[in-house]
């Protein structure tokens, strides 16, 4: 299955099949000026350093728009490759839109299951979807035929209903539409409401994690735990996230190939000598750390958030300002920041993955095992008299 | 006069090619009881239904009066049985092999197994499985004697042993038997060996009991005689013809049972001339027997 | 009765009696040395627990293999002497294979407490970060109902005639055989892991080696 989805923003042709957006020639000339433009910014900014905060964020503007308009040229090229193959029905379940070619591919009553798991995460929000259609190209499990090249998104139409419903709740992702959601998270929004194996996880993830800020987040500290989960700004991650040890053994395991090949090949050896100044430096001159808590813990968090506040939370976090993504939550889930944190937590270690221990049952039916085979044993043939 | 072991009417089936058909055989109290037969004949798995080690098809067996295998827990404690093969843990040594099997009989004489141990020769930290062949059958001797049994099941106990150890184990059966009266059910094909010490012979051949009788009747019975212008019926003969062989044209040799000295005019009458008599030993009986019952005519011998 | 019986079945299986107990002693303080030793390391906790469950592999498999090896040497003797001497003794013949069980049961002892002994000892002596259990005793029971589990299949398996055992490998080649020809025909047929499903999970006899043997754990 291909890993894209695409949502256009366009709205449906009156044929009830899905016709290019009538904006794919301005997309276009966007898109060819758009080197010339991020050119003209740049110098433009050079002498400005004070200004950097609002132009970086112009840049990040722009940035997406590009994306976008990327977008709207390989849907274009996938939609006419589509219908020179025999064109394509439009399936609406919900808000969800999907181009499919026709095949027995049972995405209507998956969808019809995957909406309602969608719309409970999402809210109202979840009606953007109806702007972003999913273009899903079937195919024959049993053919040797090429399939045709193209952005769809590539599932096979034997996939049964209940896998099917799963993976679109997947692809489901509305977090593009903040890119700092987007890029807090690290990954893709998933509309579900973990059952417990996510939380599990992120419980060892916390415990095991080499770094003190994650260890103080276990045993309670809220700050760490804000730390731990960037939901603040992050002005030094570096000292924010990890003790001089855990920093010490980061330069040494994780980058120290990496930084010896540079120009630090000193700072390297000063850092192994156990100069803490000279780890940290090194550090901070990688510019991206790896965090002790990522997407997984990230995910949810944002969950925790969505279910505390309720239907329309993902809404109010989309249409809140921008700012640290742990106030942004916290105000669309209606609690305080720590509040929210200590929820998180609370629903973290709860989730504690059971020891390796062994039930009271299964050594009872261990024991009856072994008195099961036991008897198997006295009573072979070759013991038996009559 | 009771039966230490009674079969009557046993079936029993081992594969396509072996069956033991339709046995009756009785071993009377007290007797030492001579197991004869060819190898493959059936004696060792006549053995093993009696110590019911093996289940029959159909028939009954009775050891010291108890239903068999059914009561096999309380029959095998009066029975000492040495098999054909040493089936003896052969890490355990001597002494310790003594030890496990008094454990399992009460009546265990451990002052008769320390003699025997001494009258064999036996060093009891060897290990079983470290011992002569000879040893390993003076073990399993000992072991059957020591536990004072009723009856003793042997098969075949000398088999492959030298003439110094087959007489030292005989001499102790011999005085065991003579001091407590039990029974002896040994197997063999050492003729010669049962002809000294018993006084009841069964011959086994092909799963079938040929002939089963008191060891004097056993020896006396059969002669081989030498006759010229012999007659053609004989069944007013005084005596059994068990086969008759033409040596060319004037004489023919007659295999018979029952024969006395006085019965030679028998011939006078019929115009034949009885040429000699020639005494048959337990092995050329044996052999004879077996060769007469093999005849398509040969029928069994009591 | 019961002691020259065990005493018996001792002499066939000390070898592997005494292995088996230094092994399961070994085996819980090897998975802890060195991913602890060093107080740098120990604050690596994700690699501490890929080091535990890594070493928890063996623990299945020695079960297994101490319970098999047991199982051989306690039929051993009656094997070479072919059962002549235990159906020729004046008992039962279910308290005769009773007594071989319990014998055999006992003999894995001495392994059961190897474990246990090795595990308390490597979790006094580990030094864990925080948020990490030892579970010595957790694991150290579970081992011992697995190996107990593994002799009493290998026990029964050995018990059994020639017969018997033909038949089992004839089921077990036969499902095999089914699934290789449905396979190659093309056709969906999935024998083999209904059986696995059975077999390996809760309730199954051989669900107590599945998952993760961690003597430290979360």
């Amino acid at each position: 299955m291909s890993e894209h989805v695409f949502q256009d923003a366009s709205p449906q042709a009156p044929s009830g099949g899905f016709e290019p957006p009538k904006t794919s020639r301005r997309s276009r000339r966007l898109l060819n000026s758009l080197p010339a433009a991020l050119a003209a910014v740049l110098v433009a900014v050079a002498p400005l350093a004070g200004q950097i905060p609002a132009l970086r964020a112009r840049a990040d503007s722009l940035l997406m728009q590009w994306r976008e308009a990327q977008q709207f040229a390989d849907l274009q090229d996938s939609l006419r490759l589509g219908r020179e193959r025999g064109g394509r029905d439009t399936i609406r379940v919900g808000a969800l839109v999907f181009l499919v070619n026709r095949s027995p591919l049972p995405l209507r009553e998956a969808a019809a299951t995957a909406w309602p798991q969608i719309e409970r995460f999402y809210g109202p929000a979840a009606q953007a979807f109806a702007q972003r259609p999913f273009l899903i190209q079937a195919v024959d499990p049993d053919t040797n035929e090429d399939v045709p090249p193209g952005r769809a998104i590539k599932i096979l139409w034997n996939t049964e209903v209940a896998p099917l419903a799963r993976a679109l709740v997947a692809m489901a992702d509305l977090g593009p539409l903040d890119p700092a959601l987007h890029d807090w998270l690290g990954g893709v929004v998933v509309p579900r409401f973990d059952s417990g194996p996510g939380h599990a996880a992120v419980y060892i993830q916390l415990v095991t994690a080499p770094s003190q800020a994650a260890q103080r987040c276990y045993r309670g500290d809220r700050a760490a735990c804000r730390d731990a989960l960037s939901l603040s700004a992050m002005t030094d991650p570096a000292s924010q996230w990890y003790g001089p040890a855990e920093r010490r053994a980061l330069v040494l395991t994780q980058y120290g190939d990496f930084l010896r090949r540079t120009s630090h090949g000193l700072a390297v050896r000063s850092c192994e000598q156990g100069s803490d100044e000279s780890c940290l430096e090194l550090l901070r001159s990688l510019g991206t750390l790896i965090p002790p808590l990522d997407y997984q813990a990230r995910l949810t968090f944002l969950e925790t958030a969505v279910r505390v506040g309720g239907a329309e939370t993902f809404q109010r976090f989309l249409a809140a300002p921008a700012g640290p993504m742990g106030g942004r939550l916290a105000a669309a889930a209606r609690v305080s920041e720590d509040s929210l944190i200590a929820q998180w937590r609370t629903d973290v270690l709860a989730a504690r993955p059971t020891p390796v221990s062994l039930p009271v049952l299964g050594a009872w039916v261990a024991l009856g095992w072994i008195v099961v085979f036991g008897t198997c044993g006295l009573r072979s043939s070759r013991w038996r008299v009559s | 006069m009771s039966n230490a072991v009674e079969i009557r009417e046993l079936h029993y089936r081992a594969g396509k090619s072996f069956a033991i058909e339709d046995l009756d055989l009785s071993v009377p109290t007290g007797s030492i009881y001579g197991f004869l037969g060819p190898n493959g004949s059936g004696k060792t798995t006549t053995i093993r239904l009696i110590l019911g080690l093996l289940r029959p098809r159909s028939g009954t067996i009775r050891v010291l009066g108890e239903p068999m295998p059914l009561r096999a827990p309380a029959v095998l404690g009066r029975v000492g049985f040495v098999p054909e093969q040493p089936h003896l843990d052969p890490t355990l040594t001597v002494c310790e092999t003594l030890r496990f099997r008094e454990a399992f009989y009460p009546t265990w004489d451990g002052d008769w197994a320390g003699r025997l141990l001494q009258t064999f020769d036996l060093d009891p930290h060897h290990p079983f499985g470290k011992l002569s062949k000879g040893q390993k059958g003076k073990v399993m001797m000992l072991l059957a004697l020591a536990q004072r049994p009723d009856l003793l099941v042997l098969d075949e106990p000398t088999d492959g042993l030298d003439p110094v150890v087959r007489r030292d184990m005989l001499a102790a059966l011999i005085d065991y038997v003579s001091q407590h009266g039990a029974t002896v059910f040994i197997s063999s094909h050492l003729v010669h060996e049962l002809e000294r010490m018993c006084d009841w012979i069964g011959v086994m051949d092909n799963g079938r009991l040929v002939s089963e009788l008191p060891m004097e009747r056993f020896k006396n019975g059969i002669k081989r005689l030498l006759v010229s212008a012999a007659p053609a019926e004989t069944e007013s003969a005084p005596f059994s013809v068990l086969a008759r062989d033409r040596n060319g044209a004037a004489t023919e040799t007659w295999l018979v049972r029952g024969w006395e000295p006085g019965m030679s005019t028998w011939f006078d009458a019929r115009d034949a001339s009885l040429q000699s008599v020639i005494d048959l030993d337990l092995e050329d009986g044996f052999v004879e027997l077996l060769r007469t019952f093999r005849t398509p005519h040969g029928k069994e011998v009591r | 009765m019961f002691r020259v019986v065990l005493y018996g079945q001792w002499k066939w299986s000390r070898i592997v009696v005494i292995l088996g107990s230094v092994a399961g002693f070994a085996l819980p303080i090897l998975s802890v040395q060195g991913a602890t030793s060093d107080p740098q390391r120990a604050m690596k906790a994700g690699e501490l627990l890929s080091v535990i469950r890594s070493w928890g592999v063996l623990y299945p498999v020695l079960a297994a293999a101490i319970g098999l090896l047991i199982a051989i040497a306690t039929w051993t003797p009656d094997h070479r002497g072919r059962h002549v001497l235990a159906l020729s003794l004046p008992l039962p013949r279910w308290r005769y294979v009773l007594l071989r069980f319990t014998a055999g049961l006992v003999l894995l002892v001495p392994t059961m407490l190897g474990v246990l002994a090795g595990a308390l000892l490597a979790s006094a002596t580990a030094t864990l970060p925080p948020g990490l259990e030892t579970y010595p005793v957790a694991l150290a029971i579970r081992f011992a109902l697995a190996l107990a589990v593994a002799y009493a299949v290998f026990f029964a398996i050995s018990a059994g005639t020639t017969r018997t055992a033909g038949i089992i490998l004839g089921l077990i080649g036969t499902v095999i055989v089914v699934q290789v020809v449905a396979s190659t025909a093309g056709i969906e047929l999935d024998l083999t892991s209904p059986v696995q499903a059975v077999v390996m999970n809760w309730p199954g006899p051989l669900a107590i080696f599945t998952g993760r043997w961690m003597l430290i754990d979360v």
